[in-house]
């Protein structure tokens, strides 16, 4: 794994090369934040913008969340799962293949903020990493913590955490651990109808409906998003826990075969929700019955949105 | 007014005694699980830094049932909506956090003026007795020093608290207040000077300077408003409603009505100005079409239009939810040193 020093700077290099050669117009990556356990998207035009660019284990949103309808010449900074996002847009005719420029990052996975505070609860002020080990200081302690230990959920089961598919890396390639077995959701799978409903009715119980993993998220780029239609309005606007669920349960079926895992979602959901729960279950159909992961390649298709005559067609009854 | 102590030996007698006759409402859980909920007396915490959600749900919750109607013609008054009236009940809040409470005045201020007394607010927001507890240790992204506030501050309260050596000390501010701590066992004091201190030092664990951003209304509302830095501003902005839902001073709301076979509802749900559709007109104009122009809303609002509106005072506190929970981390201390004075370039 190369230092963050190392990748950050490869990655202002690229971003001045491609400004100033007018490859790209802009660059999507991340700068630093103004609180602690936090990386910020940032939007560079200028060669002499390019040192604001960073790399840490706060990286977590997902930059290709801002390509749908943007003009002009793009290159983006990617992990694995961001870089498959950016490329299942293109193959979805949301971004040109050739307004793109994808700086690809060999990810050694992103932190959980939720698991650094199970470790340590006081408030944090100034964080610092270096060797797999994020240093945690507040106003009279100094905490280290392995990353590896506080990694998120979805980056333990990675199988993808060097983007290939980019133009360039900026750094070498990261091995990645096990794929998803699901292993979780078959077990629930087994469980009677009211069990699983209970589950992901608990699982939602403090959603507010802001919409932060809906408008987090790269695959949600509907211009007017089901949840928002008003003619007719297909949604309660309450906090009717059935309005909530079927908000929840749409959106997973929206993502089908779409989601690259990149935890976007979880988080910027500010209440902490497993929304990746409802598109894991999607992605364990998907995989089961059509053997597909999006993004990884440039020419193929959705499977929900083709035909093929060796479709599985059980479910035609 | 007046000043009282309470030993830390007496702390449940003294929360009994002041939900005497009330539900006793205080921060309960930890960290992010930490609300404004229903508790006892023996089970106060005094060791929380603040909810996460602000205390604004108490008196203006997500979704509130105003009116209703059922459909059964057998019975009198079918298809007529029926008040559902205000079911507020007496209570104190202990716990409240100074941020908190002046938010509450702020978004009183839009329910109860010359022009509109909202009685869901109203009832709500009077019949409940507000004990503050002063901040001694402010979080990481606290900044109430920097919109005029204090980590003592007494503004929408009817009592401060402070955790000292020993107990609590309070400060009575309302004759209502007052009546309430007179009525248990605490014992007068003269804290000012400790009050005066502990408030100084308060400030000083703050990064924030104070009143740092009052320049914002003393400048011209359209300059502010053409500044060439908002659509820079707005860039990563997912226009996501965590801000304005975690908000203690954002009060805008979609009144909504929903029916069934068997009768239908009028209630109003908390709305967010960052939403596409909140400004969306039957015409099918929206008058604030990209995130731009709603992001320049937000903060424009909370730090020019509030303030011209009420005196002077910010419709931002300095809570720092915000600033914690934006996923894209624009954060409003960024934004309104922004607005301190003209942006030189559209770079920023």
């Amino acid at each position: 794994m190369a230092a963050f020093e190392e990748i950050t700077k490869k990655i202002r290099q690229s971003a001045k090369t491609l400004l100033e050669s007018g490859r790209v117009q802009t660059v999507i990556g991340f700068r630093t934040a103004s609180t602690p356990l936090n990386a910020a998207p940032v939007f560079i035009r200028s060669a002499e913008d390019c040192d604001k660019l960073i790399w840490n284990s706060f990286c977590r949103l997902n930059l290709a969340n801002y390509l749908p309808g943007r003009e002009g010449k793009v290159a983006l900074v990617t992990k694995g799962c961001d870089a498959r996002s950016a490329v299942g847009q293109v193959s979805e005719n949301q971004f040109l293949r050739e307004n793109l420029y994808l700086i690809g990052v060999p990810c050694s996975g992103m932190v959980d903020n939720q698991k650094i505070e199970a470790k340590e609860p006081r408030p944090i002020v100034e964080v610092e990493e270096s060797d797999g080990v994020i240093t945690l200081k507040g106003q009279d302690f100094s905490t280290s913590v392995k990353i590896e230990e506080v990694l998120r959920r979805n980056c333990l089961t990675c199988s993808n955490r060097t983007p290939k598919l980019a133009d360039e890396l900026a750094g070498p390639e990261t091995s990645s651990p096990a794929a998803d077995d699901y292993s979780d959701l078959k077990a629930l799978l087994s469980k009677p109808l009211e069990e699983r409903m209970a589950y992901f009715k608990e699982l939602i119980k403090d959603c507010l409906r802001c919409y932060a993993c809906r408008n987090a998220c790269p695959l949600c780029y509907c211009p007017v998003c089901f949840v928002d239609e008003t003619l007719p309005q297909w949604l309660g606007k309450s906090d009717d826990p059935t309005d909530t669920f079927i908000f929840h349960l749409l959106r997973g079926f929206h993502c089908a075969g779409r989601c690259t895992a990149c935890g976007a979602c979880e988080t910027a959901c500010p209440v902490n929700i497993k929304v990746r729960e409802f598109n894991r279950l999607m992605e364990l159909s998907v995989e089961t019955n059509w053997n597909y992961s999006a993004g990884l390649s440039w020419e193929q298709k959705p499977p929900l949105t083709v035909f093929q005559v060796d479709d599985n067609a059980d479910f035609i009854k | 007014m007046t000043e009282y102590i309470v030993k830390e030996s007496n702390l449940t007698e003294f929360f009994q005694a002041v939900s005497q006759n009330r539900t006793l409402l205080s921060p309960v859980g930890q960290g992010e699980k930490c609300r404004l909920e229903p508790t006892t007396p023996d089970k106060i915490k005094l060791d929380f830094a603040n909810t996460h959600l602000s205390p604004k749900a108490s008196f203006f919750p997500q979704t509130e049932r105003l009116l209703a109607f059922h459909k059964d013609k057998s019975l009198p008054n079918s298809n007529v909506y029926q008040d559902l009236g205000d079911k507020a009940q007496d209570c104190v809040l202990f716990g409240l956090r100074p941020c908190d409470a002046k938010g509450l005045t702020v978004a009183n201020k839009v329910f109860q003026n010359d022009r509109f007394v909202d009685p869901y607010w109203k009832g709500k927001y009077e019949k409940a007795l507000k004990i503050g507890l002063a901040c001694l240790k402010p979080s990481p992204q606290c900044f109430c020093a920097a919109v005029g506030g204090s980590p003592f501050g007494e503004q929408g309260l009817d009592v401060l608290a402070y955790v000292k050596e020993g107990g609590l000390g309070l400060k009575t501010l309302t004759e209502a207040g007052e009546a309430l701590i007179k009525s248990t066992k605490a014992e007068s004091a003269s804290l000012s000077n400790e009050i005066q201190k502990l408030e100084q030092e308060a400030y000083g664990l703050q990064k924030a300077e104070k009143d740092s951003y009052k320049v914002i209304t003393e400048r011209d509302l359209m300059e502010v408003y053409n500044d060439p830095h908002w659509p820079f501003t707005a860039e990563n902005c997912l226009n996501c409603g965590v801000c304005t839902f975690f908000c203690p001073t954002c009060h805008c709301f979609d009144i909504q009505d929903e029916q069934s076979e068997k009768g239908g509802v009028r209630m109003r749900n908390w709305d967010t100005c960052m939403s596409s559709l909140f400004t969306l007109h039957a015409s099918g104009h929206n008058p604030r079409p990209t995130k731009v122009e709603r992001v320049r809303q937000r903060f424009m609002h909370k730090l020019k239009y509030i303030p011209i509106k009420q005196d002077g005072v910010f419709g931002c506190t300095g809570c720092g939810r915000c600033v914690v929970m934006c996923p894209v981390n624009i954060d409003i201390r960024d934004v309104a040193a922004k607005m301190c004075r003209p942006t030189q370039t559209a770079k920023v």
